[in-house]
């Protein structure tokens, strides 16, 4: 009878340190939490979002501070920027893929390797590449379904629409220096597709720095900026066609045209909204 | 000086280059940009040079340019706290963190009673080191931005003008042109503290006034060049050396030519820097890619 | 009326006292040399009397003007420093060295005037390196420096001449010519004070000695009763032979090797 009771109490005292330990562990906000099956860290804001478009969401534990969309991504552990993710803090995730972009993210890429954890590579220049990697991490990730109906629902709604006469467009980044598209950019495609024509699509970049004069020579009709900052006030800017016509797009929402994933087809409708006008 | 003729003559030319040549068709606003280009080229290139050669003079040492008190890495540390603040770079924060760091360079080198012109040099590397590992970490953690600051301690003369910084560009030209006649001043003054603090002192210079003096000028004149093109780089430690391989030690003469030879220099470079590629390319690069093989020919020679 | 009269001088670097309680004064047109050991404290004693170091308490008179008082152009007018070396920097032509003599009498921005140039002329004459006054001053041996710099100092046309060792570094010739030089400019009315570690060309040279040791003034007085054995065997702990110069009546110096 005795040994019995022992026995008993023995499973209840392992049952109390379980208790405490669940209760402890998830109290402790910052400790990833341990999930079955597969596990994908994403240092991509835009394969976060397709990601969880292709609903495999729930196989994150872990994204940078920079993944803001979905909501429920910004409840996921977070190993870090974008520029600047904590090895560390992956590695302890023991993740079964990490996506990694380049060319920013060379130097983690380097270390997963070294370390020997898979990693897949996002690095879009157009938009069939991220049709692709949709494809591909859809294989990957097991939601074959999922990312076929994505990239099907992005192909249907940015696609080339007819136009008479493209307008040209110059997209600022950044005012101090100069920066703008090249042409290896999805975002060169969009504009194209959009009824746009990309002022500095000749420039074999991603993202060239260009001086005034250049743009000043191109004269384009269309002039959106992707950073808070006014240009009407500019010397010798006053005669550019954009300028003179009131053509000058500020309020864009820069995660819709610059990240690419599942929102540039709200961006795209912006673009072609702005052409259109 | 007759030779002062033929270095205007350059100059005049480096002018005319400037204007004329550039990817674009001269318009009336091209023209308007590239003047203001030209401006900016005379007077970054010009202070640096000139506060290149008054720097060298006061502390007797050819490596010391404007830099080595710590005002570029100052207006670098600036402008990226700005960036981290409000995204851009303002040339406000990049002035105000120049000032903070020579003033803090300052303060470090104050003695009872007046400076220490070793501790200055000494207080200025130091402090450059510090603000670099400051901006490398704001280099880290932001993204896109790192441009920003590559062309901020690289420095470039394309920059945009615009009702903010417009106040700031006649402020440099107009202040330049008051506090370097203020400087020039003192040429005689340099000339003599080359032979030594000791025989300036026994001439009847007050050789802690003259320091403060200095230092504070030459800060200030930095400062407000660096907060708007940028760090331009070999301007400031070489143009003077040149100047004084062809003018004589006399800073009566040198300090002018300075300004000349580094003025042209800068637009030279610029507009190189315009026609070799349609990227905007930072001119610190070319100022070195193009002034050391010059140098190194000049010094040979 | 003295020239310079220094009174209870105190100076220390950081704690160090290296000056303690000096006062002693140079009459006009009078030749004095201060003698002592290595770290006495007489080229920190020369510096305090041109201006060049503040003394941390005690009184200095330029001609009955207390030297606070006093402009520094204005001291450098009435008094001029030659250092003990002087590294030039930038290579200057000897004439331009000897022309910023005459930085004490200029304004900024004031261009030299003729009796600039002309004060020049006469310091690089008296100090004969006129037929180097072309030439970059780096290009002149050392003796021929200490003359140019001696005439820097001549150009500022001082009622006062304060030299530290003039003659060190210079061969037999060089040290007898400054010297001379010093000679001739005191009898014209020049007040001169010289540090120099000759004491043969001290007691040969000067009119009144003053004997430094550790920072204090040890004595004070002519050569003939200044130097004798006991005398330098107290501060320099160096025994000595003293004989009188053959033409002149004043002491001179000669060693007494060991064991001899």
């Amino acid at each position: 009878m005795f040994k019995k009771l022992r026995w008993l109490r023995k499973i209840h005292i392992s049952c109390a340190i379980f208790v405490i330990y669940t209760i402890f562990s998830n109290c402790y906000c910052d400790k990833p939490s341990v999930k079955p099956g597969f596990k994908i860290v994403s240092i991509s804001p835009a394969m976060t979002e397709i990601l969880f478009a292709v609903s495999a969401g729930n196989d994150i534990v872990g994204v940078t501070t920079f993944c803001n969309y979905p909501e429920a991504a910004k409840k996921i552990y977070k190993i870090g920027d974008f520029s600047n993710p904590s090895v560390e803090r992956i590695v302890g995730l023991k993740p079964d893929i990490v996506i990694v972009n380049l060319p920013e993210q060379m130097r983690i890429k380097k270390q997963l390797e070294k370390l020997g954890i898979t990693f897949f590579v996002s690095s879009p220049k157009s938009l069939n590449d991220i049709y692709k990697e949709i494809a591909d991490i859809g294989k990957i990730v097991k939601k074959e379904r999922g990312a076929d109906s994505l990239i099907h629902y992005m192909k249907m709604n940015i696609g080339p629409s007819e136009h008479k006469r493209k307008k040209s467009v110059y997209i600022e980044l950044s005012p101090r220096p100069l920066v703008t598209i090249g042409a290896h950019s999805f975002l060169n495609e969009m504009l194209e597709m959009a009824g746009g024509k990309n002022v500095f699509s000749d420039l074999n970049k991603d993202y060239p720095v260009i001086s005034q004069e250049e743009v000043i020579k191109r004269n384009p009709e269309i002039i959106i900026l992707l950073h808070p900052g006014n240009i009407t006030d500019r010397l010798a800017w006053k005669k550019i066609a954009a300028i003179k016509k009131d053509k000058v797009y500020t309020n864009l929402n820069q995660d819709h045209i610059l990240r690419p994933g599942p929102r540039l087809v709200e961006g795209f409708k912006e673009l072609q909204r702005i052409i259109r006008e | 000086m007759n030779k002062f003729v033929p270095v205007i003559l350059i100059f005049l030319l480096a002018i005319f280059v400037s204007i004329m040549v550039g990817p674009a068709q001269l318009t009336s606003e091209i023209i308007q940009l590239r003047l203001s280009r030209v401006i900016l080229g005379i007077f970054a290139g010009g202070i640096l040079a000139f506060c290149g050669g008054v720097l060298q003079g006061l502390f007797g040492n050819p490596l010391v340019e404007p830099y080595t008190l710590g005002s570029a890495s100052g207006a670098a540390l600036g402008g990226s706290i700005g960036i981290l603040l409000f995204g851009t770079i303002s040339p406000l924060f990049a002035f105000f963190g120049s000032l903070g760091v020579g003033f803090f360079v300052f303060t470090v080198a104050r003695i009872e009673g007046g400076l220490l012109r070793d501790r200055l040099i000494l207080a200025g590397v130091v402090m450059s080191f510090l603000c670099s590992s400051l901006v490398m970490i704001i280099m880290v953690m932001g993204g896109r931005e790192l441009y920003e600051i590559l062309y901020l301690l690289m420095g470039y003369l394309g920059i945009i003008i615009n009702a903010e910084n417009r106040l700031f560009i006649i402020l440099m030209i107009v202040l330049s042109a008051v506090l370097m006649l203020f400087l020039y001043r003192y040429h005689r003054e340099l000339d003599i503290i080359s032979q030594g603090l000791e025989t300036a002192a026994g001439l009847g210079i007050d050789i802690q006034k003259f320091s403060v003096i200095i230092f504070l000028i030459t800060s200030l004149l930095i400062g407000l060049t660096v907060s708007l093109v940028g760090a331009i780089g070999f301007v400031g430690l070489v143009i003077p050396h040149i100047s004084k391989l062809l003018f004589g030690p006399k800073h009566l003469y040198n300090l002018p030519a300075s300004f000349i030879l580094g003025a042209t220099f800068l637009l030279l470079a610029d507009t190189v820097s315009r026609i070799i590629t349609v990227y905007e390319l930072p001119v610190g690069v070319v100022t070195s890619l193009i002034g050391v093989p010059f140098f190194i020919y000049l010094y040979r020679k | 009326m003295e020239a310079i009269k220094a009174k209870n001088i105190y100076f220390s670097y950081n704690t160090k006292d290296v000056i303690k309680n000096v006062s002693f004064s140079l009459e006009q047109e009078e030749f004095l040399g201060i003698i002592g050991p290595n770290g006495a404290g007489k080229s920190t004693i020369l510096r305090i009397l041109c201006g060049i170091l503040r003394p941390k308490t005690g009184d200095i008179f330029i001609f009955n003007k207390d030297i606070n008082d006093i402009d520094k152009k204005t001291l450098a007018q009435k008094i001029a420093f030659v250092p003990q070396e002087t590294h030039f920097a930038l290579n200057f032509p000897v004439k331009d060295i000897v022309l910023m003599g005459r930085f004490p009498y200029l304004r900024a921005f004031q261009r030299e005037g003729r009796k600039d140039l002309e004060a020049t002329k006469h310091a690089l004459a008296y100090a004969q390196v006129v037929e180097f006054r072309k030439r970059p001053i780096n290009s002149l041996s050392s003796g021929e420096r200490q003359r140019v710099v001696l005439a820097r100092a001549l150009a500022q046309e001082p009622e006062i001449l304060i030299l530290d060792e003039p003659t060190s570094h210079l061969d037999l010739h060089h040290q007898y010519a400054i010297m001379e030089l010093l000679k001739k400019l005191n009898t014209e009315g020049m007040s001169i004070i010289i540090v120099n570690h000759d004491l043969n060309l001290a007691s040969l040279y000067c009119q009144r000695l003053v004997l430094m040791h550790k920072g204090c003034i040890f004595s004070k007085g002519t050569p003939q009763s200044l130097i004798n054995e006991k005398t330098l065997n107290d501060v320099y702990k160096t025994e000595v032979k003293i004989i009188k110069h053959p033409y002149k009546n004043v002491p001179q110096i000669f060693f007494h090797p060991k064991g001899e």
